[in-house]
Parts: structure tokens; sequence; C-alpha cells
């Protein structure tokens, strides 16, 4: 042990790549093991319990797994899920570009502002965004008031407990996830290459298309990566925005596991949900490959 | 990536405390406490403030309350597989009957309270204690409706397209939607009938809510019809959300919650005092009085205030339910209700 350290913190002449690369190592077997006990240990545990027949776990079989996966309405259960994942990237792009490219236009102070009003919401708990929502979507809420009395419409028009004011709700909700890593990476284009776009006369949008889109992307893949992961399993948005008549996955989850006890069943809507998240993220990596020039 | 994680942090804890699984509940296994579980919102606050102090007082053990809903206490004992995270349960008649058929209770000797002989007869078994009376049924707005009178009133106008309903996840869901059921015809194991009503009435109904959002919805004016319970009609009434309890002709539901201590509980006898003190009359009043209003069981105290019922004699007359046989069809209604209500 003693003669390994000292390996370590004394390079051998002649190897110095290899014995950092031992450092390196050494310093993540922390890590490595808590996520091995704490997270791939239980993630087998849910592979194993879903391949039960019984809620004692006594008897192993694929029944759950045929019950979910023959049932039209959880197979649609899972779509809707990743579908609004998939809405909510979108909608939070919309609007993420445009301020990115202010946040690119901006001055350094003017950036600090922007950035700390962006994390704002980041303060709150999600239960209190959430809560703020049913004020403002509800029949008697802000916008339905707005709307109104400016005599747009006459009757109170429904968005809480519709799938549009959910991912209006979740766009807000998760917002920042999509900011923070896009604004990292446009932060970073060199100024010089919209200029030499610009001067060898592209016109604005072309510019945006075939200079900033390009090299921003990176940063949009790690944001949608996060909104998408974030908005498909975002609990409580879900069930208190969306209510009872728009079933996800994660309501799902916690009725089987905790109202109905049906671990086996909960069980395979969990590993179901972390496909579905995991297709959604695989799906965003390869976009980004196919977007982004450097990776050609 | 941290402010990511700053993110998940406060989406788990948000998802935990809708779910009632406790952050903050910290286990008391020193000498001299116990840890009780406990109903998330009203009951939290008020045995906080209630019966926190008077347990210290009268035996000087420390309450640990941890914030639970009956069903993830019954789930979270069973998971912890022999070494339970509390002491003590507070259950409504549903979970009950599950955490007595998986044995996740320690017989309970009656005769360890001192105020056992102040509880109605049939108020002790074997398993536990009754604590307190729920009453449900029809809660409204009365300046936006017209008094309901009947179950079936929920479903005609000016009622339908102000309803907010909500599943049977939750007892008090459960046992309303068994009455409207057989006020269309069925029967406490036949809820076919309110299946064929709600899916007519889908299009019209104000919301399909989770319970937990119940009080915003009323609060916010989404809705201005449901069900619920009395404690959540006097909390909201405390807050100034107009809203009016309405017994329904087939009359008021009721059901008891009762205390149970849980199977290999570290401080059984700290428990009992726990349950003495909870069940004692200068406790249970204060509960009365408190913006909760939680009716009594003791029969020294006396009902007082804006109840639905005027003696706790007048409880024989109310609906109940049988658990043993709404238990192995739940899961099935719950399942069929999420089936009939999505878009």
């Amino acid at each position: 042990m003693a003669a390994t350290t000292a390996d370590a913190v004394v390079p051998p002449v002649g190897a110095p790549a290899e014995a950092k690369e031992r450092i390196e190592w050494r310093l993540a077997t922390p890590l490595a093991f808590a996520y091995m006990a704490f997270f791939a240990a239980p993630l087998l545990l849910l592979f194993w319990v879903s391949f039960h027949e019984d809620n004692e776990l006594t008897r192993m079989g694929p029944g759950q797994w045929i019950r979910f996966l023959s049932d039209p309405f959880y197979v649609g259960v899972v779509w809707q899920t990743i579908l609004l994942g998939i809405a909510t990237v979108l909608a939070a792009t919309l609007l993420s570009y445009p301020l990115a490219l202010v946040f690119y236009a901006a001055s350094p102070l003017a950036r600090k502002l922007l950035l700390f009003i962006i994390v704002l919401p980041l303060l709150t708990s999600v239960v209190v965004r959430t809560f703020a929502w049913i004020a403002i979507l509800s029949r008697e809420g802000v916008i339905n008031n707005t709307l109104i009395a400016l005599g747009i419409t006459t009757a109170p028009v429904p968005l809480l407990q519709t799938q549009y004011g959910l991912i209006i709700a979740l766009m807000q909700i998760e917002m920042p996830l999509m900011l923070l890593p896009l604004l990292a990476v446009v932060q970073g284009i060199d100024r010089s290459l919209v200029e030499a776009s610009r001067s060898l006369g592209a016109s604005h949008w072309r510019t945006f298309f075939r200079v900033l889109l390009p090299l921003s992307v990176p940063g949009w893949i790690a944001g949608a990566t996060l909104v998408f992961a974030s908005s498909t399993t975002a609990f409580i948005s879900q069930s208190v925005i969306g209510g009872g008549r728009l079933v996800y996955l994660p309501s799902v989850i916690w009725q089987q596991a905790m109202v109905i006890s049906d671990w086996p069943f909960a069980a395979v809507a969990s590993v179901m949900l972390l496909i579905s998240v995991l297709t959604g993220i695989l799906a965003l990596g390869a976009i980004g490959r196919l977007i982004d020039p450097r990776s050609k | 990536m941290t402010s990511y994680r700053f993110d998940r942090r406060q989406l788990m804890a948000g998802a935990a405390a809708l779910g009632g699984a406790s952050l903050f509940g910290t286990p008391a296994h020193a000498k001299g406490g116990v840890t009780a579980a406990i109903y998330p919102g009203n009951w939290d606050e008020q045995y906080r403030t209630v019966v926190a102090p008077a347990l210290k007082k009268a035996y000087d053990v420390d309450l640990a309350l941890e914030p639970l809903f009956a069903v993830d206490q019954v789930a979270k004992v069973q998971a912890a597989r022999g070494l339970p995270p509390f002491d003590c349960f507070v259950l409504d008649p549903g979970p009950r009957v599950t955490a007595m058929e998986r044995g996740l209770f320690e017989p309970f000797d009656g005769s360890k309270l001192t105020n056992a002989g102040k509880l109605p007869a049939g108020s002790i078994d074997q398993w536990g204690v009754a604590v307190n009376t729920q009453l449900v049924g029809i809660v409204y707005n009365p300046k936006k409706l017209p008094k309901p009178k009947s179950w079936k009133d929920l479903f005609e106008e000016p009622y339908v397209s102000r309803l907010g309903l909500t599943g049977f996840q939750t007892t008090f869901g459960t046992v309303s939607l068994i009455e409207m059921a057989k006020a269309f015809g069925g029967s406490e194991t036949d809820v076919e009938p309110i299946f064929e009503t709600i899916k007519k009435a889908l299009p019209k109904v104000a919301a399909i809510m989770a319970p937990a959002a119940v009080p915003g919805l009323f609060q916010q004016g989404q809705i201005d019809i449901t069900y619920t319970n009395t404690n959540n009609v006097a909390s909201l009434k405390a807050r100034g959300v107009d809203i009016e309890f309405a017994a329904p002709e087939s009359g008021t539901i009721t059901f008891g919650t009762t205390l149970h201590i849980t199977k290999g509980a570290d401080n059984k006898e700290n428990a009992y005092k726990y349950i003495d003190t909870a069940i004692s009359a200068p406790v249970q009043d204060a509960l009365l009085k408190s913006s909760a209003q939680m009716l009594p069981v003791n029969k020294d105290v006396a009902l007082s205030g804006d109840l639905p019922i005027k003696s706790l004699d007048e409880l024989s007359k109310f609906v109940t339910h049988d658990w043993t046989k709404i238990n192995p069809l739940r899961a099935k209604w719950i399942e069929r209700f999420n089936k009939e209500v999505t878009k």
C-alpha cells in the first residue's frame, strides 16, 4: 500500500502519463463505490422486483411485464410521458434561443443581470412554483381574468388541468435547466465569426442558422437533456397542474407502489420510465451529432 | 451542473412532501422519546402544538413526529422489514386493515391507558385505539352555488360544471365514491354505477384532481364543489375561503382514525404514554377547538363550534363502511378510475 502511494506521488521517470491516469482513477473510487451501493444496486433490485408475479416476491415470472405491455392504457401512458418531454423541450427551446441571442449581444453587466434573473426561479422550491401556476392558470386566475377584462373571451378558458397548461407551466419551471448550459456555450462563441459572416454578406437569419445555431448546439443538447429528463419525471407539476385526467408514468409508479402496494408492477413502471428517459437522451445525442458540424 | 443538482434536490424534496415521505422526521430513539407517524398538514401542525407539549409535561417524554400519509406509513414499515422507522401509526380504516393483514402492529393492551374508560365501547381492540372521528360529505362554495342535497346533485347542473372529482386513492375519496355509487343503484362492493355516471359527466366536470391539490383548487375557484372531510373544511375556512359542509340526504359518512404501536417498536412504553395523552380530555378538547376542529373520541369533551354534529351519539346514525370488503377491490377501482378519466 505504502509502495503504491509512493508510486503515485512520485511517478517513475518515463511513464508520467500512465501514472497520472492511475491517480485520476483512484480519485473516482469513493464516488464509484457510492454509486454502486446507492444507485446501481437498488437499480438492479428494481429490475429483479419487476420480474416477480406476486407482492411477497416469491414467484419469479414475466407476468407483470406482460400485464403492462399488453395493456393499451399503460403503453399509452408511456407515450404520453415521452410526448410531454418532447413538447416541453420544444417549448423551452422556442423561448430560450431568443434569450440566448439577447445574452450573446449583451454587455458584461447586462449578462450578469440576465443570469441572475434566470437563476432566480431556481431559488424557489418547485412546489411553490407549481402552486403559483395554479393561481395563474385557474378559472379565476391571472390569465383568465386578464382575457375577460380585455373582452377577448366571455367565459374562462380552460387552462389548468389541460395538456397545454401543463406544458406552459413545465416550460417555465424547467427553463433555467435549458438556459444555463445554452448560455455557457453561447458565451464562448467567438464574436469575430458572426462579424465575418455578416461582412461576407450573410443575412441575420443566415448568420444565425449557419454560424450561431450549429455552434450552440452542444449547449442546447445538454439543456434539452436536462429538460426532457426533468419534465418526464416531474411528479408534482404533472399531478397538480395536469390533474387526474392526464396520467403519466410517475403518478402510476406512486399509485402502484404507495397506494396499492403492488411493488412488482410499480417496478415495471419505474423501469419503463427509466427506459423512456434514456431513449429520449440518446435521441437528443443523435440529433446533436447530426447538427453539430464538429462531430462530422 | 450545480444548478441542475440543486433543482433536482428541490424536486425530490417536493415529491417527497407530496408523496408524504418525510424529510424532517428525525427518529428520537433516545431515552424518554417516542416517534410517531402523523398525517401531513393539519394533524402534523396540531399534534406538534398540542400533543407534544402535553406529553412532555405529563410524562417528560419527547415526541418526534414523522409526517406521512396512511398508505406511506404502511409501505415504509413493510419496506423496513422489522426495523420500523417510527413507534406509532395513525391510520384510517382501509390502511389499518392492510397493516393488520400484513402483521405490522404489536398486540395492543388497552388496560395500559388511564383514559380507556373515557372512550365509547368498541373504541379499543387488540390492535389499537380510536383517537379521532372523521366526517365526510359534500363541500361547496355558498357564494357560488345553492346548498346541494344529495350525492346525485353533484352530477346535475349547476353543480356538475363546478365539480372537482378525486379518485379512490384516499379514504375520503373512496367512501364518497361508494356513497355516490349507492345513490345510482350500486353497493359497497359494486361501484359500477358511479363509473358510468362519471363517464357521462366527464365533458362537463371542472377538474379531476390529485387529492393534494384539492385545497389549492378550491381556494383558486377552479372548483366550487367536491367531497372531503370536515377537517379540511375547517382549515380552509380558517384561511378565509368560502366553503361549507353539506350533509347528503343519505347521511354523513364517518370513520375512525386509530393509533397503533408498530411491530418491533423501540419505545413501546412511551408509545402507550403518547397514545394515552392523545386521547386525554384536555388534549382532545384543544384539538377540537383548534383550526382543524378535530372531532374527539373522549366522552368528557363537549362538542362545540360549527360542526355538522351536536353530540357524539349522533354518530351511530351516520354511514360507515366495511373495509375488509373494500380493500380487496380497491386496487382494481383505482386502476379503473385512471382508465375511465384519462383523456
